[in-house]
């Protein structure tokens, strides 16, 4: 049903090998490709035109977003950041027809970047501690971490695949706990002291660490690493000894599911500026506009 | 003694598995060591960890082994004493031991592992970033609301609902709003840069453009250019874009062509106010005629190429009641009433040069500053003065006084003159009649009865004379005759010739007076020695020449004014595009700025 609503009004069978090998081909094109970059050209001849507008006007005197062609500018930027903020909603409406969520993405990337110049010109390069010059940042902000989306998407899910070395998420996990269970039994006759460090180990959070720690794959207080350190020293008899090799196991283990939450940090982080920095910069745009005619 | 053990375990499915034993000893000892009467297989544990015997009044006794504790009924002991009627439970690392006399009457061990403490993990979602961060929907709620708040809410309530000041020079510069400094766009400019916490004094309403009315509440000596009718009779018809955004701007609240705010933008940075462009002026000037058909004065465009002949205001007549305008281009006469040549004074060779160097004063022959003296606004020159300026050479000097000093003719009125010249012969010695006698007594000279017998022509001839001209007035005067007696014309000089535009001589003191006025050669006081627009020309043109050495770009508010057509710009007014010297203003250091001078 889906399949041929997105491909026409024809039934499958009906169509020509040609027209199904195009639809098949346009399925495997990215969205940064869709229609020959058709969005990239039109992102492309707005900033043309906006700069050549730029250069052109007189503005006496100076470029200013107050004049008439500032005022343009600020429209086409109003109603691009909108437009640019409701992919948000289109996502989650799985609507067949023209309006691809693909062209829809590649239309985004585009014309959000091409914001940077209609933006910047709409400032007229003046900037100050005040809410206008908060909008723009905002906008500079989203757009920013817009391109560094993209780029992870394009270059982080191979490591990510390479660092799993064909395990799920939850078969690292139960390597672990395997791992963990032959650590409780291994460190039955320790004494107190490295009993306590070993616990400290096994009842750690595999997720520890925070945001901070997983996007920087810095664990200061990882309680596996200090009880490989601790037991070192005091190595010696042979339960310390299969202890000690079972928390580098240990140890292995959770540096890969680490390496796994790096990457998916680094792979995820731009969204959480991303997507609150444009609502706020809707709020700081509704403040920015409405001040502006305040005192007009 | 003989103790039940009974351990419980709960298998993944939830199912109980209950094993019993029974252990014969008074004492049991617990931990992690397999020897031990107890083993709980948990790193929690000490190898020895407590000892359970039974007392001999049947309480049961619980010690620490080692130095670590246990728990009972939550709470930590290292010695404890449990009363098995009422039973007890211990804690040992993840174990429950409860203690308890059976209906038996055997006491009871009863052994459960307490619930794994967190340890299952949603793996999924916690391989998630979502998972330590706040969530996105959060966030984005927090910054919103923070800078609607802040930067629109709290301005404009405080805006609604703020005392209403009295807006002027004089009022109370309070900032009643709070936050607004944070809508600014740019710095003021420096006249208004006392405001700059004060939005409210020009911001008044909300959703309206400041208003004209407002400015004026403190620039109300402020001429207008024009009535307003004829303002707008006089512009040009404004292209259909501009006529297209205008009709947008009144739509939103602005006053239109001409208010204030049209010309003078703020928030521009701390400038000076910038005055109007050659183009502005142009818009309506280059073809006023048409539009305007009673204007006395020509169009203009630009001072190289469009500007009508200079018309200096003076007196073209003796007597003149008031100056009136001529074109320089009629080769007007001015009759300023008086005689002088120009040449005459100037000349370096002549009478006057070698007076002029016999006389302390001057030492050298004249030149223009010995006459004309700059005002102190350094724009025109101070009046000249007969007793400064022409007295040291044309002396009225009339006789010894009775101090031993000089006495002088006045001079500024013909009949204190005549009185003068009158007293000349009254006290001059009179000749005797016959040498080394006098009268005697009373008759004597200097005597009640003494008279003078001398001849009376010379003073009357000195009187009659004086006028004329070889006179002691006709030298400088014109004579004439006033209700039948002897007068002078009267000296009539305007105070400027320029009435409707600014000159100042400072911007050109590097230029020899000579240059522009052609005194060395003027024979006669009633050359106009003005220089024209020809002459201006040689440095000045319009506001699109390229600055040289020689060339002067010159904008036509270089000379006029807007709102002050007819006077000099007022002492503290802006500095202009291109100031005498010929720098270029900078007015700020941004992108834009240098952008715009680079296009230039």
């Amino acid at each position: 049903m889906v399949a041929s609503a997105r491909s026409g009004s024809k039934p499958a069978t009906q169509q020509s090998f040609a027209q199904r090998e195009r639809a098949r081909n346009a399925d495997h094109v990215g969205f940064l490709r869709h229609k020959a970059f058709r969005y990239l050209w039109i992102a492309l001849m707005l900033c043309a035109a906006t700069i050549a507008g730029y250069v052109m006007i007189d503005q006496e005197p100076r470029p200013n977003g107050g004049s008439w062609y500032g005022y343009t500018l600020g429209t086409i930027g109003v109603a691009l950041i909108i437009w640019l903020s409701l992919l948000g909603v289109r996502k989650r409406r799985i609507t067949p027809g023209q309006w691809s969520l693909k062209a829809w993405t590649s239309a985004h990337v585009y014309l959000g970047l091409s914001l940077i110049v209609v933006g910047t010109l709409h400032t007229g390069f003046q900037f100050g501690w005040n809410v206008h010059t908060l909008a723009y940042a905002l906008m500079i902000l989203v757009i920013v971490t817009g391109i560094y989306g993209v780029a992870v998407y394009a270059t982080l899910p191979a490591k990510l695949s390479s660092n799993r070395n064909e395990m799920t998420r939850s078969q690292m996990v139960e390597a672990l706990t395997a791992i963990d269970r032959q650590l409780e039994t291994a460190a039955q006759p320790l004494g107190r002291e490295q009993s306590d460090i070993v616990i400290a180990a096994l009842s750690q959070d595999i997720f520890f660490g925070g945001a901070w720690g997983r996007l920087t794959g810095s664990y200061r207080g990882c309680a596996t690493a200090r009880a490989l350190n601790a037991l070192d020293t005091a190595a010696g008899d042979e339960a310390s000894a299969k202890v000690h090799a079972l928390l580098s196991r240990r140890a292995e283990q959770l540096a890969q599911i680490r390496r796994h939450l790096r990457i998916r940090a680094l792979l995820e982080v731009w969204l959480f500026t991303h997507v609150p920095a444009t609502i706020a910069l809707l709020a700081a745009l509704l403040a920015h506009v409405v001040s502006v005619f305040y005192y007009w | 003694m003989a103790f039940l053990i009974r351990t419980i375990d709960t298998t993944a499915a939830g199912r109980e598995i209950v094993r019993d034993r029974t252990i014969d000893t008074d004492t049991l000892s617990v931990g992690r060591a397999a020897e031990n009467d107890i083993h709980l297989p948990d790193l929690a544990v000490e190898q020895r960890h407590i000892s359970i015997a039974q007392g001999a009044d049947g309480m049961v006794v619980v010690e620490a082994l080692g130095t670590l504790g246990f728990g009972l009924d939550g709470r930590v002991r290292t010695s404890a004493t449990i009363d098995p009627q009422t039973g007890g439970e211990i804690e040992l690392g993840s174990s429950r031991l409860t203690v308890a006399k059976d209906a038996a009457g055997s006491l009871t061990i009863t052994i459960t592992q307490a619930g794994e403490k967190g340890a299952k993990v949603d793996t999924v979602r916690g391989f998630q970033l979502a998972s330590t961060l706040p969530s996105k929907r959060t966030m984005a709620w927090t910054l919103s609301l923070a800078i609607l708040v802040l930067f629109l809410t709290v301005p404009v309530f405080t805006h609604l609902t703020r005392d209403r000041q009295e807006v002027g020079p004089n009022a109370q510069k309070l900032d009643r709003v709070a936050l607004d400094s944070t809508w600014s766009s740019g710095t003021l400019s420096l006249a208004h840069h006392d405001l700059k916490d004060n939005c409210e004094a020009c911001h008044a309403e909300p959703f309206v453009s400041v208003q004209d009315e407002t400015c004026l509440t403190c620039h109300e000596e402020l001429g207008n250019h024009a009535a307003k009718p004829r303002l707008a009779e006089g512009m040009s018809v404004p292209s259909t874009f501009d006529a297209i955004q205008w009709s947008i701007a009144q739509k939103l609240g602005k006053e239109g062509p001409g208010s204030c705010t049209s010309c003078h933008l703020e928030h521009e940075g701390n400038v000076r106010q910038k005055a109007a462009t050659q183009e502005f002026c142009a818009d309506c000037h280059d073809a006023l005629d048409a539009r305007l058909t009673d204007v006395a004065f020509g169009n203009a465009a630009d001072f190289g190429k469009k500007h009508p002949q200079f018309r200096p205001t003076f007196y073209t007549a003796y007597g003149q009641k008031d100056p009136v305008r001529v074109s320089i281009a009629e080769m007007p006469v001015e009759k300023s009433g008086l005689v002088f040549p120009h040449d005459v004074h100037m000349d370096q060779f002549g009478g006057v040069a070698r007076m002029a160097m016999s006389l302390p004063d001057y030492g050298d022959p004249l030149d223009c500053a010995s006459c004309h003296e700059p005002g102190a606004d350094k724009v025109g020159f101070k009046p000249v003065g007969m007793e400064d300026s022409c007295e040291s050479c044309h002396s009225l000097v009339s006789g010894r006084g009775a101090g031993g000093g000089f006495t002088s003719l006045r001079h500024g009125d013909v009949d204190d003159l005549m009185e003068d010249l009158a007293r000349i012969d009254r006290s001059g010695p009179r000749r005797p009649i016959v040498s080394g006698r006098s009268r005697p007594g009373e008759f004597a000279t200097g005597g009640t009865y003494a008279a003078n017998f001398g001849r009376p022509a010379s003073s009357l001839i000195g009187i009659n004379r004086a006028l004329l001209p070889g006179g002691v007035c006709g030298d400088c005067h014109i004579p004439t005759r006033k209700g039948g007696r002897p007068d002078l014309i009267p000296v009539n000089l305007p105070d400027r010739y320029m009435q409707h535009g600014f000159f100042t001589h400072e911007a050109h003191k590097k230029e020899k007076c000579v240059d522009c006025h052609e005194a060395t050669t003027s024979k006669s006081a009633t050359d106009l020695l003005l220089p024209d627009l020809a002459s201006c020309r040689d440095c000045h043109e319009g506001a699109s020449a390229i600055r040289t050495k020689k060339v002067v770009p010159s904008g036509c508010a270089m000379c006029h004014g807007y709102h002050t057509p007819t006077n000099p710009w007022p002492g503290d007014h802006p500095i202009l595009q291109s100031t005498p010297d010929g720098r270029l203003q900078r007015e700020t250091d941004s992108v834009a700025s240098i952008s715009a001078l680079l296009k230039k």
